[in-house]
């Protein structure tokens, strides 16, 4: 390939898009890394601790999109204190200063705070698209600087982010020159918004694409935004009462069959189910439905609705769907490839709602199955067997048994054949979510049989030490490995500690590993910043005489290039 | 839950210090750092029966439910969590209230108010009435009005009897009587 000038190889980049590939090709030669970089638009971050924001643009000067996840996953799930890290505000300064042209902004789970969006709004002239997923920090006055400032403004995308609402007036700091829209999310939002200026904003808005509106959005309001933009794909719900009889409803009725181009389905944060048939004559058309925040939907309306969806790739439910509910799922939509079954019950009450027959259904049902994510009462080896044979086709299996170490509740043993049969099947398994009572055999059978395994959650598993080292020597995939609460040591985490510059994260909390395990560790392995998160005695683990046999709470540990970070928070120690 | 009594327990694997049966889960920290697993895991008193999945007794009503369970089990974000709890609270909500003698009905948000005392106090700035109260175990009842609420089987009951969270679940509308009234409704005090 020497002999053909830049600027065709450069061209034939231009087809190259996703990330592995541009990694691969930059590695190929010195003049292709050269080639590569000057025009590389679209970089992934998935560490924002892995590289500072200098070194990335002495790298790619020509950025226009950049992805950043900050903090770990287990983090979701309140094990990560919230001023552990994960601050956006360094790396808009460094891109503000450096003047590249950014376009696209891409957080999650990442502290962003008003003065960064600001800062956001103001420095680059092109910028079209804001997405924030699970992100917190910010308010809406936040928001406000992006609506005025951002004049070309294409996506505001805002998932499940905590967002101090000052009721202000944000929607109305859109100028009226604003008619770019394509993504209007805000579905997180709590507070009041002003319909007024949400409806003009939508009517100028002709490119208009997804509309997901917040709680504070009645029913008469949304008839007439869907009057104002019959072009929607992706539809958010917000409030969803009415009497079916009222002149809105039928007007709703009547905007909803000219949405004709409506592919996607959620909310109904607040919803009178009895008035869900307004949206049948459209459901035909959806590949994605997410009701899993649409707690009052459900018996008969909710059936009734999936009856109707016959074409669905993406399922996201609440286990209130039940076993028999979901035999329905699995006779109607033959297309399904995404299924996520949340529980509507955090409180453990006990309501079986669904079981190991709704997975075993879904899987018989639905044969283009590759992703999953399903909390249950219970489960067994049977079950799990019937499934890999089912669906060999998983490329993300998490299975949450809410119980922790519950066995199979028909034999009561460990479930680790049927885990085993799992990755023994799903050759494609890229990721992977373990529950229930499991022993070592299952992690050997995870390092013998997932081999494309890029991430692995581990909770309440295992005996021994063997069990996380069959998983370290035997998935040479593993990109993200988290566990909890599982009785894996020091022997495990120093057995090869090159691993984890293969790796991105490690992950471990209330396991066996000690102080001085991990301090052998940090000095063997310079390369990777080993953090210990001890929220509650900040000094006894340095005074305390024993401190190497200590064992420590959280250790979270990961490659990177830019040595230790210097935003650590005083409960966080980077060995 | 079936499995119980067959002796099966010593073959479990669990987390926790030898002799430990399951003892509560420290969410704020202590000298052993392990996590063990509440009771709540194997016994049977958790049932729908018990407020709120929490098992122990009317000491604990302070403090948070999630006393007895895992910290960030089920692995739920906390985003969705929220909102999870959100509803469920949200179920408990507005009822109406009426008085004898008012010829309107008020409605207050039971969701927020936090102890019978509270409810008592609200009720009597709604009504601008005093001598509203709730009647005690025991005590004397001295109040003029006394409260009392329709539960979910379509009962007549009187405020106070039951711990103030289960109260707060079975109440759908309340009712302030006169206590010289309160004999048609078969209530037996004095």
């Amino acid at each position: 390939m020497n002999y053909f000038p830049d600027e065709v190889i450069e061209h034939v980049f231009d087809f190259v898009t996703s990330h592995k590939d541009r990694n691969a090709i930059s590695l190929v030669c010195k003049s292709w890394y050269k080639i590569e970089r000057y025009s590389r638009q679209k970089v992934f971050i998935g560490n924002c601790y892995a590289i500072n924001p200098e070194r990335l643009l002495r790298r790619f000067p020509c950025l226009k999109s950049l992805t950043l996840k900050g903090k770990p996953h287990f983090a979701d799930f309140n094990l990560v204190p919230h001023e552990w890290g994960g601050f956006v505000l360094p790396w808009i300064e460094a891109l503000a200063r450096s003047r590249v042209g950014l376009e696209e902004l891409r957080l999650k789970r990442m502290v962003v705070t008003d003065e960064s969006l600001e800062l956001l709004s103001r420095s680059f002239v092109n910028f079209k698209s804001l997405v924030l997923v699970s992100c917190e920090g910010f308010t809406t006055d936040g928001l406000a600087s992006i609506a005025a400032n951002c004049r070309h403004l294409r996506d505001l995308d805002l998932q499940e982010n905590e967002i101090d609402d000052h009721r202000g007036q944000w929607l109305s700091c859109f100028p009226d020159t604003c008619t770019t829209l394509v993504t209007l999310n805000f579905a997180c939002l709590e507070g009041e918004t002003n319909l007024v200026a949400l409806e003009r904003l939508v009517a100028r808005s002709p490119n208009l694409k997804s509309l997901k509106l917040n709680r504070a959005v009645p029913l008469d309001a949304l008839a007439r935004l869907m009057v104002c933009a019959p072009q929607i794909v992706d539809l958010g719900v917000g409030s969803y009462e009415n009497d079916p009889d009222s002149e809105s409803y039928l007007k709703l009725k009547a905007a909803i069959k000219k949405c004709t181009l409506l592919r996607s389905l959620s909310g109904f944060l607040e919803a009178a189910p009895h008035c869900l048939s307004a949206f049948h004559p459209i459901c035909h058309n959806l590949t994605s439905l997410n009701l899993s925040y649409a707690a009052e939907i459900h018996g008969s309306h909710l059936i009734k609705l999936i009856q109707h969806c016959k074409k669905l790739q993406r399922l996201w439910i609440l286990d209130s769907i039940g076993d028999k509910g979901l035999e329905v799922v699995a006779s109607t939509c033959k297309e399904l490839q995404e299924l996520r079954v949340f529980p509507s019950d955090l409180l453990g009450g006990g309501n079986t709602a669904v079981t190991e027959e709704g997975l075993v259904a879904i899987s018989a049902g639905c044969p283009k199955l590759h992703s999953i994510l399903y909390f249950c009462q219970q489960m067994t080896n049977a079950a799990l067997v019937t499934v890999a044979k089912n669906c060999p086709n998983f490329i993300r299996f998490r299975l949450c048994i809410l119980e922790p170490n519950k066995p199979d509740h028909v034999t009561s043993q460990p479930l680790d054949e049927g885990f085993g049969a799992i990755v023994k099947a799903c050759k494609s398994l890229r990721r992977l979510s373990l529950s229930g009572l499991l022993t070592d055999q299952v992690f050997l059978y995870i390092g013998m049989y997932a081999n494309q395994l890029e991430m692995l959650s581990i909770a309440f598993a295992g005996d021994t030490d063997k069990g996380m080292l069959y998983v370290l020597n035997g998935c040479k995939k593993m990109k993200k490995l988290e566990i909890r609460d599982s009785p894996f040591g020091d022997t495990a985490l120093l057995a090869d500690v090159s691993k984890y510059e293969t790796m991105r994260s490690l992950w471990m909390s209330s396991c066996e590993v000690t102080l001085s395990g991990c301090k052998r560790l940090a000095q063997k392995a310079p390369w990777l910043n080993v953090e210990i998160i001890n929220e509650n005695d900040n000094n006894r683990m340095e005074e305390n005489g024993h401190e190497g046999r200590q064992k420590v709470d959280k250790l979270y540990l990961y490659r990177t290039v830019v040595g230790t970070r210097m935003d650590a928070p005083p409960f966080v120690w980077i060995l | 839950m079936a499995k119980e009594g067959l002796g099966l327990e010593i073959t479990e694997l669990r987390l926790g210090l030898p002799g430990d049966n399951y003892s509560e889960i420290s969410i704020w920290g202590s000298k052993n750092k392990k996590r063990v697993l509440s009771d709540m895991m194997t016994s049977s008193s958790l049932n729908t029966e018990n407020e709120n999945g929490v098992v122990s007794s009317a000491e604990d009503e302070s403090l948070p439910v999630v006393k007895s369970q895992a910290v960030g089990w089920p692995p739920v974000c906390s985003y969705r969590r929220k909102k999870n709890n959100e509803e469920a609270s949200k179920a408990i909500g507005y009822v109406k209230v009426s008085m004898d003698g008012v010829p309107y009905l008020r409605k207050i948000d039971l969701g927020s108010s936090n102890s019978y005392n509270n409810l008592a106090t609200v009720l009597e700035n709604l009504f601008g009435c005093i001598g509203l109260g709730v009647a005690k175990e025991g005590k004397k009842c001295e109040y003029i009005n006394i409260i009392i609420y329709e539960d979910k089987d379509r009962d007549w009951m009187l405020v106070g009897d039951v711990p103030w969270q289960m109260f707060k679940e079975s109440c759908k509308r309340l009712r302030i009587v006169k206590r010289s009234d309160a004999t048609g409704f078969g209530l037996q005090r004095d």
